[in-house]
């Protein structure tokens, strides 16, 4: 569809758009608020909560940030937390790879069924699955292991992950494989040649999901991780939040940190993020 | 059996369901005798295991404080011989006045009581002050009066409860059974690959019945079934398991025949690998717990009582925040008012976003899905700081404007409100950006015919944009609801319940119950009560949407 079509269609009188603007302008400020809030708070030397009105930096300090760094394990737990999303990612995402494929592209026995036990996976409480997990992993003996974390993550971001992706092959057309097939190209190899390269958006969204996940997961990190050089960054944030004080610099300088790599990805992912979850959620 | 059999033929999955539940039933009540028995020795055995590790090292005071590093206090004390040893107990401050070693305990010695005190607390969380003299009682049982044994035998609790052999036993049980269902539904010659698979299922619940009819105390099969096993010893396990899988999988094939199937099996299988260890047989243990009744490390079998328990709400009246129906009602408002907002706004903000001719929409929608970005505990500490009554922003705005602060979390009504704000923050960007997807999809011919036909603004958006929108966004409003009916770390971290639990949805409760109170059999009931709510939700909702779709799609 080209511009002028559109201009048509919605209509914009120039006086209305400034209205609009206004709105959005205040609308994306009370939601940058709490952002702009932690980032102030991080930058100041003091450990209690801001008070003032005003969300820019008043001060600039790199205190926290040196102390965070200086805290015992850090490096470690920050190896931890990036080893664990990066793998969770990488197993995730070719798992869910190829069960959607299979999901999109093959009738069999069990598909029906297949999808709805994904469905319903995401409805089980996590409190249902915890004590069970433990006692699984403990059997393997993969508690205090990154790779329990990693097997655990990858395993339950499967069945959203796959929902998305699905739905995203299903838009692509079957003539292209058709014709490879023509040309004698083996089933792997047009899944590998085909499906994948044209499914980059819808992978790099899933990759996203499994990655913020991981990074991001607290409850379950908490409950396997008893080991603090075991610990993930979330697990690390929280213990800088007390029952009676918290120190507010701390978690702020720690906030910041966490969420700048999931920031990062996400804008530099983000043309994608619409495509790739309507294609999921029109099909679903 | 043969009933389940008849049952097979007719229908496909009934079958192993059937016998999953069953599996579940005859061994739990089968292995629960059994697990009561067995307990305290395992304790003992997992107690006096770690004293022999630490003995067993080059250099004890060494490993004491690498065990001390990793969580465990460490405190050496000498036995009668002369030889060092040490106790574990996790978390647990608690040291042994070396002038009462060796000597029999005391109930009316305050420093015994104290002793006993912190034992019991180390085996599974006692409150110290409900203890009296029937500590005294519950050492002797289990053959500990003595100061030094205490201290060994006070070894980590949590691991002596998850290792009781009966989880083991009853996961074996139930593996057992699902393999038997499938043998029989996909095994290629129908005869012995079901009898194999119903002889291992059947065998890991009659060994336990054969110990204790034969009064074989258990000691073999307890020594066995309390040890970790290694990789090494769960190799043979893996290889006698393998090849009934195998034939289920080879049955499975067989009669699917064609080769696609067989491509299809390949490609699913690695994720249905990982989903069954890591989802599947965690679900079948949860399912296990909810009819179990869980007390210090101890596990009975009480059937439906933990059901019972929730559905008559312990005889509390409704406007009781600990009652079932009280938080169902409060878990119901917080995910339609959740909902409701995200779709709203996140519908409004599309709508307005979809102009092309605004400037910088690109902009406006990289900074509203910041909150998207931000992981959710963050973003729920921050809120409650914000609410706090002292020095919360919020509290801080409405000075400014001349209003009294309100202490956020002092009523319901503003606790929730809490609640929702920081929730809203955090959901309507999903929303927005899955309307602003869909939105793209609609023709815009259909935009284009109306305005010929005279329609203006909003009757292009009742008539066009709405029902176009409706299958796209239905699928993400559905699960948008399971997800925040499940929301956990909102709740927990923002109002944490305030006040008096009244702000609890369902999962908190439940996770209140499991990890506050220990009581994890109560806990995988109410859980499992939250699971079927969704499923019914969810097949409601099927069909609403499957309707959808043959109007509008």
């Amino acid at each position: 569809m080209s511009q002028q079509q559109e201009e048509q269609v919605c209509d914009p009188k120039g006086s209305r758009h400034i209205g609009t603007h206004i709105f959005l302008i205040l609308f994306t400020i009370v939601t940058l608020f709490p952002v702009l809030w932690v980032i102030k708070m991080a930058f100041r030397d003091n450990q209690t909560f801001a008070t003032d009105l005003n969300p820019l930096p008043t001060e600039f300090s790199l205190q926290n940030f040196i102390d965070i760094f200086n805290a015992p394990y850090f490096g470690q737990q920050l190896f931890n937390s990036f080893v664990i999303s990066l793998s969770t990612t990488i197993v995730g995402v070719f798992l869910a790879c190829t069960a959607a494929y299979a999901f999109s592209r093959f009738r069999f026995p069990g598909r029906q069924a297949g999808l709805n036990a994904f469905l319903v996976t995401q409805m089980f409480p996590g409190t249902m699955m915890m004590i069970p997990l433990y006692l699984v992993l403990d059997t393997l003996g993969l508690l205090d292991q990154t790779l329990g974390l990693i097997f655990v993550y990858s395993t339950t971001s499967i069945p959203f992950c796959v929902f998305m992706l699905k739905g995203y092959f299903d838009t692509i057309p079957k003539d292209l494989e058709e014709s490879a097939l023509m040309d004698g190209a083996s089933q792997f190899t047009i899944f590998w040649r085909i499906i994948m390269p044209l499914s980059r958006p819808a992978i790099a969204v899933t990759a996203l999901f499994s990655f913020m996940t991981a990074w991001n997961e607290y409850v379950l990190a908490a409950t396997f991780m008893s080991k603090e050089s075991a610990y993930t960054l979330p697990v690390r944030l929280q213990s800088y939040v007390g029952n009676y004080t918290t120190e507010w610099g701390h978690f702020a300088a720690g906030a910041l940190l966490v969420s700048i790599p999931v920031m990062i990805l996400f804008f530099a992912l983000q043309k994608h993020l619409v495509g790739g979850l309507t294609a999921g959620a029109v099909k679903g | 059996m043969s009933e389940i059999q008849q049952t097979e033929q007719r229908s496909g999955l009934i079958a192993p369901c059937i016998a999953m539940v069953l599996a579940l039933i005859a061994g739990g009540a089968a292995l629960q005798g059994y697990a009561d028995h067995r307990y305290a020795s395992v304790a003992e055995y997992q107690a006096t295991k770690l004293a022999q590790d630490i003995t067993a090292q080059a250099n004890p005071s060494q490993f004491a404080q690498e065990s001390e590093k990793q969580g465990f206090l460490v405190r050496m004390i000498e036995d009668q011989k002369g030889q060092s040893k040490y106790s574990f107990l996790r978390k647990l401050k608690y040291q042994v006045d070396p002038e009462r070693q060796g000597k029999a305990l005391d109930p009316n010695d305050d420093r015994d009581k104290a002793s006993a005190d912190a034992f019991l607390a180390a085996l599974g969380g006692a409150k110290v002050s409900d203890v009296t003299d029937s500590k005294g009682h519950l050492l002797a049982k289990r053959g500990m009066h003595r100061i030094d044994d205490l201290h060994v035998a006070a070894a980590d609790a949590k691991v002596i409860a998850y290792q009781a052999p009966w989880f083991k036993l009853l996961g074996f049980a139930i593996l057992g059974f699902v393999l038997w269902g499938l043998c029989v539904k996909f095994g290629p010659r129908k005869r012995w690959p079901p009898l194999l698979g119903f002889l291992l299922g059947g065998a890991a619940i009659l060994t336990p019945v054969a110990m204790e009819l034969f009064g074989l105390d258990g000691r073999i099969l307890g020594d066995w079934a309390s040890k970790v096993p290694t990789s090494g010893e769960l190799i043979p396990v893996a290889a006698a398991l393998l090849p009934i899988v195998g034939f289920g999988v080879y049955g499975m094939i067989r009669r699917g025949v064609a080769s696609p199937n067989r491509l299809a099996f390949t490609y699913i299988t690695p994720a249905m690998l990982g989903m069954a260890l890591l989802i599947l047989v965690p679900f079948a243990i949860g399912v296990g717990l909810a009819f179990m009744h869980h007390d210090h490390g101890h596990y009975t079998f009480v059937g439906l009582r933990n059901f019972i328990d929730i559905i008559s709400s312990d005889g509390t009246s409704i406007t009781d925040p600990l009652n079932f129906y009280f938080t169902l009602g409060v878990t119901i408002l917080w995910t339609l008012t959740n909902v409701f907002l995200h779709v709203a706004i996140g519908l409004a903000l599309a709508l307005i976003l979809k102009n092309p001719t605004l400037r910088f929409k690109g902009v406006y929608r990289v900074l509203l899905i910041v909150p998207w970005a931000v992981p959710s505990y963050i973003t729920a500490l921050v809120w409650k700081g914000m609410f706090n009554k002292q020095y919360g922003l919020i509290n801080n705005i409405l000075e400014t404007l001349g209003i009294e602060p309100i202490a956020w979390f002092g009523q319901f009504w503003t606790s929730f409100s809490a609640n929702l704000t920081t929730n809203t923050w955090l959901g309507f960007p999903f929303m927005m950006v899955v309307a602003l997807g869909a939105l793209q999809s609609i023709p815009t011919d259909l935009y284009e015919a109306a305005e010929v036909d005279g329609a203006n603004q909003w009757q292009q958006f009742k008539k066009i944009t709405l029902p176009l929108l409706m299958p796209a966004l239905l699928p993400s409003v559905i699960l948008g609801s399971i997800w925040t009916f499940n929301m956990f770390n909102i709740i927990y971290l923002v109002s944490g319940g305030q006040p008096n639990g009244a702000t609890d949805i369902l999962i908190v409760e439940a996770y209140r119950y499991a990890f506050e109170q220990n009581r994890y059999g109560y806990a995988a009931a109410y859980s499992m009560l939250i699971f079927f709510i969704l499923w019914g939700y969810s097949k409601v909702t099927e069909r609403v949407s499957k309707a959808a779709e043959s109007v509008y799609g």
